[in-house]
């Protein structure tokens, strides 16, 4: 009865460890799987960060529509980059600023060139 | 109570009063002086001073600052480069660079960042920290340090052409001596090529200055369209803004560059044509 009992108890301790390991491997999972997610998140923003600023050379040819949903579209990413690491959110934070800054500039220029 | 004229009173008052009335004027006279200063630009630093910027005199852990050759870079980037698709800020320690940021490949770890080729040579990783010290930190954290620097301004710049203050970075790239790369792969942001903008004259203000030809072409090329505006020149209004060298001097508007690292204000021909130099030496 002893050795039966003991065995149980080493069973029930090997399940306990065994459980607890799986539980440490799930979260490895979730947090590989919340990393995987930023990084698709990563992409989105970086994508639409590198549309807007590569449009800044052409800024002078677009309409004021188009300007305007340019600057709108700047407004929109800002609250995306607020939520990245700290270094990160300051360096694409100022870079998206400067795009905006031209389009908002531009738009400015040809309303007061129509009035 | 009537009181009456007392001339030996009035002259008492007179005689006491008189100090104030050297101070008065010795502060006046000053004063003008002095804005005659403020107006007139100074003679710039040494060519190979001009353009130095000394970043982060309070840096830690080293305890020395950062001296960051303008000169140096400029040979090698546009404006736009540094100043947009990196994004450093247009005054000395504006950026808020930090050791970290370096680390995590941004500001000057962007590109220095110990594997990113460039003209056939690795760059040395700008990443220092408190375990590691030495010589490679010195490259950037050099300042009152002799020969910690890898280039010196009088060798690198020997066969460049020059004109009165330093290095005439306009002739320098148009005859081939320089070719500032305008795209670094992994940072910049893949662009259409730039339209030449229209260059224009600016109205002069006083009859003994020729009017500014103002070349926008050259400005865009270096610095695109966003490195200018609107941050330093924040309208398109026209007529709004009054331009004026003191503004300059002060840095704001062509004083953002001109009079800190592209040619000096002195240099009072390269804007006004047929203007003489102002206090060249």
């Amino acid at each position: 009865m002893r050795w039966a009992r003991a065995i149980v108890m080493a069973l029930i301790l090997c399940g306990g460890l065994a459980w607890l390991q799986c539980g440490q491997v799930v979260g490895q999972t979730n947090s590989n799987t919340s990393t995987s997610l930023g990084a698709a998140g990563d992409e989105r923003w970086q994508k639409e960060f590198d549309e807007l600023c590569s449009r800044t050379q052409d800024a002078m040819s677009y309409s004021q529509e188009q300007l305007a949903a340019l600057v709108q579209r700047c407004d929109a990413l800002m609250p995306q980059l607020e939520k990245l690491d700290e270094t990160r959110k300051k360096v694409y934070l100022k870079r998206l600023k400067t795009c905006r800054g031209l389009y908002a500039y531009v738009l400015e220029s040809k309303k007061s060139e129509k009035n | 109570m009537l009181t009456c004229w007392n001339p030996r009173k009035a002259r008492r008052i007179e005689r006491r009063l008189a100090p104030l009335k050297i101070a008065c004027l010795v502060l006046l006279t000053a004063n003008f002086t002095g804005a005659g200063q403020i107006y007139l630009p100074k003679p710039p630093p040494e060519p190979p001073d001009y353009g130095k910027v000394i970043l982060r005199a309070d840096c830690t852990p080293a305890g020395k600052a950062v001296v960051f050759d303008h000169w140096l870079h400029r040979s090698k980037f546009t404006c736009r480069v540094c100043h947009v698709d990196v994004g450093f800020a247009m005054q000395a320690n504006g950026t808020g660079i930090r050791a970290q940021s370096n680390r995590e490949g941004f500001h000057c770890g962007a590109c220095h960042d110990g594997s990113r080729v460039f003209e056939g040579k690795a760059l040395f990783a700008a990443a220092c920290s408190e375990e590691k010290s030495g010589q490679e930190c010195d490259r950037c954290h050099s300042a009152g340090k002799k020969d910690a620097r890898k280039y010196e301004y009088k060798e690198f710049t020997a066969k460049f052409p020059k004109g009165v203050y330093g290095v005439d970075w306009e002739v320098a790239e148009n005859s081939g001596a320089i070719k500032p790369a305008d795209f670094v792969e992994g940072i910049s942001v893949r662009k259409a090529e730039m339209k030449g903008r229209e260059d224009f004259g600016m109205k002069k203000e006083f009859s003994f200055v020729t009017p500014v030809g103002f070349s926008h072409q050259k400005h865009t090329v270096w610095n695109g369209c966003e490195l200018c505006h609107p941050e330093i020149f924040p309208t398109a209004k026209k007529e709004t803004v009054q331009y004026s060298m003191l503004l300059n001097i002060e840095g704001r508007y062509c004083g953002a560059c001109h009079g800190k690292v592209a040619f000096p204000l002195n240099n009072c021909h390269k804007c006004h044509e047929g203007a003489p130099l102002w206090a060249a030496s």
